[in-house]
Protein backbone atom coordinates (compact mmCIF):
# COMPACT_ATOMS: atom_id res chain seq x y z
CA UNK A 1 0.00 0.00 0.00
CA UNK A 2 0.94 3.70 -0.09
CA UNK A 3 4.20 5.53 1.56
CA UNK A 4 3.07 8.72 2.58
CA UNK A 5 6.97 8.70 3.13
CA UNK A 6 8.28 10.91 0.62
CA UNK A 7 8.59 14.67 1.01
CA UNK A 8 5.83 16.28 -0.09
CA UNK A 9 6.39 17.82 -3.45
CA UNK A 10 4.08 20.30 -5.00
CA UNK A 11 4.92 18.56 -8.58
CA UNK A 12 4.73 15.32 -8.01
CA UNK A 13 1.20 13.71 -7.50
CA UNK A 14 -0.09 12.19 -4.60
CA UNK A 15 0.47 8.15 -4.11
CA UNK A 16 -0.94 7.71 -0.72
CA UNK A 17 -3.38 5.31 -1.61
CA UNK A 18 -1.52 2.65 -4.09
CA UNK A 19 -2.03 -0.80 -2.71
CA UNK A 20 0.73 -3.39 -3.57
CA UNK A 21 1.11 -7.02 -3.49
CA UNK A 22 3.48 -9.95 -4.62
CA UNK A 23 3.01 -13.79 -4.63
CA UNK A 24 5.34 -16.36 -6.48
CA UNK A 25 5.14 -19.90 -7.31
CA UNK A 26 7.49 -21.11 -5.19
CA UNK A 27 5.95 -22.71 -1.89
CA UNK A 28 5.96 -21.08 1.38
CA UNK A 29 6.30 -17.31 -0.32
CA UNK A 30 5.90 -14.28 1.84
CA UNK A 31 4.94 -10.94 0.80
CA UNK A 32 5.45 -7.69 3.09
CA UNK A 33 5.08 -4.05 1.54
CA UNK A 34 7.72 -1.85 2.88
CA UNK A 35 7.16 1.78 5.00
CA UNK A 36 9.53 3.82 5.91
CA UNK A 37 8.47 5.79 9.30
CA UNK A 38 8.56 9.46 9.24
CA UNK A 39 8.26 11.64 11.65
CA UNK A 40 5.58 11.45 13.90
CA UNK A 41 4.46 8.39 13.16
CA UNK A 42 3.26 5.51 15.51
CA UNK A 43 2.72 1.69 14.92
CA UNK A 44 -0.94 2.33 15.25
CA UNK A 45 -0.73 5.19 12.96
CA UNK A 46 0.95 3.21 10.06
CA UNK A 47 -1.83 -0.03 11.15
CA UNK A 48 -4.34 2.52 10.84
CA UNK A 49 -2.81 3.66 7.29
CA UNK A 50 -2.63 -0.26 6.20
CA UNK A 51 -4.91 -2.30 7.62
CA UNK A 52 -7.61 0.53 8.51
CA UNK A 53 -7.20 -0.68 12.14
CA UNK A 54 -4.85 1.14 14.70
CA UNK A 55 -5.58 -1.89 16.90
CA UNK A 56 -3.55 -4.41 14.45
CA UNK A 57 -0.17 -2.78 15.29
CA UNK A 58 1.07 -5.71 16.88
CA UNK A 59 0.63 -7.44 13.66
CA UNK A 60 3.44 -4.64 12.51
CA UNK A 61 5.86 -4.90 15.47
CA UNK A 62 5.50 -8.85 15.47
CA UNK A 63 6.80 -8.80 11.38
CA UNK A 64 9.64 -6.71 12.77
CA UNK A 65 10.90 -7.75 15.94
CA UNK A 66 14.35 -8.27 14.04
CA UNK A 67 14.83 -4.29 14.56
CA UNK A 68 12.19 -3.09 17.13
CA UNK A 69 12.32 -4.12 21.16
CA UNK A 70 9.52 -1.52 22.06
CA UNK A 71 6.41 -1.08 20.11
CA UNK A 72 6.87 2.75 21.23
CA UNK A 73 10.41 3.10 20.14
CA UNK A 74 9.84 3.44 15.97
CA UNK A 75 12.82 5.98 14.47
CA UNK A 76 12.17 8.09 11.06
CA UNK A 77 13.92 5.77 8.22
CA UNK A 78 13.20 2.99 9.97
CA UNK A 79 11.77 0.47 6.64
CA UNK A 80 9.34 -1.89 8.09
CA UNK A 81 7.79 -4.89 6.79
CA UNK A 82 4.01 -4.55 6.74
CA UNK A 83 2.51 -8.04 6.58
CA UNK A 84 -0.34 -8.52 4.78
CA UNK A 85 -4.04 -7.77 6.50
CA UNK A 86 -4.90 -11.71 7.78
CA UNK B 1 85.28 -55.01 -19.86
CA UNK B 2 83.99 -54.28 -16.95
CA UNK B 3 81.40 -52.16 -18.95
CA UNK B 4 80.87 -54.72 -21.27
CA UNK B 5 80.04 -57.28 -18.51
CA UNK B 6 77.88 -55.26 -16.67
CA UNK B 7 75.70 -54.61 -20.08
CA UNK B 8 75.28 -58.25 -20.48
CA UNK B 9 74.37 -58.74 -17.58
CA UNK B 10 71.63 -56.24 -17.32
CA UNK B 11 70.37 -56.98 -20.75
CA UNK B 12 68.51 -60.18 -19.79
CA UNK B 13 67.15 -58.17 -16.59
CA UNK B 14 65.83 -55.42 -18.60
CA UNK B 15 63.97 -57.92 -21.09
CA UNK B 16 62.14 -59.66 -18.06
CA UNK B 17 61.31 -56.38 -16.81
CA UNK B 18 59.72 -55.58 -20.29
CA UNK B 19 58.28 -58.86 -20.54
CA UNK B 20 56.65 -58.77 -17.58
CA UNK B 21 55.27 -55.25 -18.19
CA UNK B 22 54.06 -56.57 -21.43
CA UNK B 23 51.56 -58.60 -19.67
CA UNK B 24 50.59 -56.34 -16.69
CA UNK B 25 46.53 -55.39 -16.66
CA UNK B 26 46.20 -51.91 -18.50
CA UNK B 27 46.10 -49.62 -15.05
CA UNK B 28 42.71 -48.51 -13.58
CA UNK B 29 41.22 -45.21 -14.76
CA UNK B 30 42.28 -42.37 -12.89
CA UNK B 31 40.37 -41.87 -9.73
CA UNK B 32 38.01 -38.64 -10.13
CA UNK B 33 35.54 -37.40 -7.44
CA UNK B 34 32.15 -38.11 -7.99
CA UNK B 35 30.29 -34.44 -9.63
CA UNK B 36 28.64 -32.58 -7.65
CA UNK B 37 26.46 -29.94 -8.70
CA UNK B 38 27.09 -27.17 -6.68
CA UNK B 39 23.56 -24.78 -6.18
CA UNK B 40 22.83 -21.55 -8.31
CA UNK B 41 22.01 -19.07 -6.18
CA UNK B 42 18.37 -17.24 -7.11
CA UNK B 43 18.87 -14.92 -9.77
CA UNK B 44 16.04 -12.81 -12.27
CA UNK B 45 15.81 -14.40 -15.36
CA UNK B 46 13.38 -12.23 -16.95
CA UNK B 47 10.62 -9.72 -16.53
CA UNK B 48 7.15 -8.55 -17.78
CA UNK B 49 4.83 -6.12 -17.43
CA UNK B 50 0.77 -6.54 -17.87
CA UNK B 51 -2.56 -5.67 -16.43
CA UNK B 52 -3.96 -9.36 -16.08
CA UNK B 53 -2.15 -12.64 -14.71
CA UNK B 54 -2.81 -15.67 -15.34
CA UNK B 55 -2.95 -18.61 -12.88
CA UNK B 56 0.66 -19.79 -13.54
CA UNK B 57 1.44 -16.07 -12.77
CA UNK B 58 2.24 -14.76 -16.07
CA UNK B 59 1.09 -11.66 -17.64
CA UNK B 60 -2.01 -12.85 -20.12
CA UNK B 61 -0.44 -10.26 -21.91
CA UNK B 62 2.96 -8.06 -22.08
CA UNK B 63 2.23 -4.17 -22.38
CA UNK B 64 3.80 -1.01 -21.84
CA UNK B 65 1.27 1.43 -21.52
CA UNK B 66 -1.75 1.37 -19.03
CA UNK B 67 -5.00 2.88 -18.41
CA UNK B 68 -5.61 5.06 -15.29
CA UNK B 69 -7.63 1.78 -14.12
CA UNK B 70 -5.40 -0.61 -14.36
CA UNK B 71 -3.99 -3.15 -11.66
CA UNK B 72 0.26 -3.07 -12.99
CA UNK B 73 1.89 -6.79 -12.76
CA UNK B 74 5.50 -7.03 -12.61
CA UNK B 75 6.03 -10.81 -13.73
CA UNK B 76 9.90 -11.85 -12.59
CA UNK B 77 11.11 -15.53 -13.18
CA UNK B 78 13.48 -16.36 -11.47
CA UNK B 79 16.23 -19.14 -11.79
CA UNK B 80 18.51 -20.88 -9.41
CA UNK B 81 17.73 -22.35 -6.05
CA UNK B 82 17.94 -21.17 -2.33
CA UNK B 83 16.11 -18.88 -0.07
CA UNK B 84 15.83 -15.07 -2.05
CA UNK B 85 14.34 -11.95 -1.07
CA UNK B 86 12.96 -9.80 -4.31
CA UNK B 87 11.88 -6.42 -3.82
CA UNK B 88 9.91 -4.41 -6.29
CA UNK B 89 10.42 -0.46 -6.17
CA UNK B 90 7.91 1.39 -8.13
CA UNK B 91 8.41 4.74 -9.21
CA UNK B 92 6.91 7.77 -10.99
CA UNK B 93 9.48 9.59 -13.27
CA UNK B 94 8.89 13.21 -14.19
CA UNK B 95 11.98 14.79 -15.84
CA UNK B 96 14.85 14.47 -12.99
CA UNK B 97 12.59 13.26 -10.47
CA UNK B 98 10.98 10.30 -8.99
CA UNK B 99 8.82 9.61 -6.34
CA UNK B 100 8.25 6.18 -4.94
CA UNK B 101 4.81 4.55 -5.70
CA UNK B 102 5.40 1.85 -3.48
CA UNK B 103 7.73 -0.96 -1.86
CA UNK B 104 7.06 -4.43 -1.57
CA UNK B 105 9.25 -7.76 -0.93
CA UNK B 106 8.80 -11.13 -1.72
CA UNK B 107 10.83 -13.86 0.18
CA UNK B 108 10.31 -17.50 -0.34
CA UNK B 109 12.82 -20.60 -0.47
CA UNK B 110 13.69 -21.70 -4.49
CA UNK B 111 13.46 -25.69 -5.38
CA UNK B 112 13.42 -24.76 -9.02
CA UNK B 113 12.93 -21.71 -11.41
CA UNK B 114 10.08 -19.55 -10.08
CA UNK B 115 7.21 -16.92 -11.30
CA UNK B 116 6.52 -14.06 -9.22
CA UNK B 117 4.40 -11.82 -9.19
CA UNK B 118 4.19 -7.91 -8.22
CA UNK B 119 1.30 -5.62 -8.56
CA UNK B 120 -0.02 -2.27 -7.81
CA UNK B 121 -3.21 -0.62 -7.90
CA UNK B 122 -4.76 3.04 -7.46
CA UNK B 123 -8.25 3.07 -7.06
CA UNK B 124 -8.41 6.79 -7.97
CA UNK B 125 -6.55 6.47 -10.84
CA UNK B 126 -3.21 6.39 -12.00
CA UNK B 127 -1.68 9.97 -12.85
CA UNK B 128 -0.49 10.19 -16.68
CA UNK B 129 3.04 10.07 -17.11
CA UNK B 130 6.15 8.15 -17.06
CA UNK B 131 6.83 4.71 -14.09
CA UNK B 132 9.54 2.43 -13.69
CA UNK B 133 9.71 -0.66 -11.68
CA UNK B 134 13.40 -1.72 -10.67
CA UNK B 135 13.71 -5.06 -8.99
CA UNK B 136 16.30 -6.31 -6.53
CA UNK B 137 17.60 -9.55 -5.09
CA UNK B 138 18.69 -9.61 -1.57
CA UNK B 139 20.57 -6.66 -0.52
CA UNK B 140 21.38 -5.15 -3.68
CA UNK B 141 21.17 -1.43 -4.16
CA UNK B 142 21.76 -1.99 -8.07
CA UNK B 143 18.62 -3.57 -9.56
CA UNK B 144 18.59 -6.77 -11.03
CA UNK B 145 16.10 -5.39 -13.84
CA UNK B 146 14.68 -2.51 -14.78
CA UNK B 147 11.25 -1.97 -16.74
CA UNK B 148 10.08 1.30 -17.53
CA UNK B 149 6.06 2.11 -18.53
CA UNK B 150 3.55 4.77 -19.11
CA UNK B 151 0.03 5.64 -17.66
CA UNK B 152 -2.57 7.66 -19.93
Amino acid sequence: MANGQDKKDDDMPDFSDVQGGASSTAPAAAAYEIYEVKSGDSLSRIAKHFYGSGNLWKTIFEANTDILKDPNKIFPGQKLKIPPKS
Amino acid sequence: MKKITAIMLALPVMAGALACKKNEPPPPPPVTAPATTLPVPVSVSGISLGNAIGEDKRVTASLEAFGAKDTIYAVVETAGTGHAKLRALWSFVKGEKTAKVDETMLEFDSAAPAVNEFHIAKPSGWPKGDYKVEIFLGDATVPAATKTFKVG
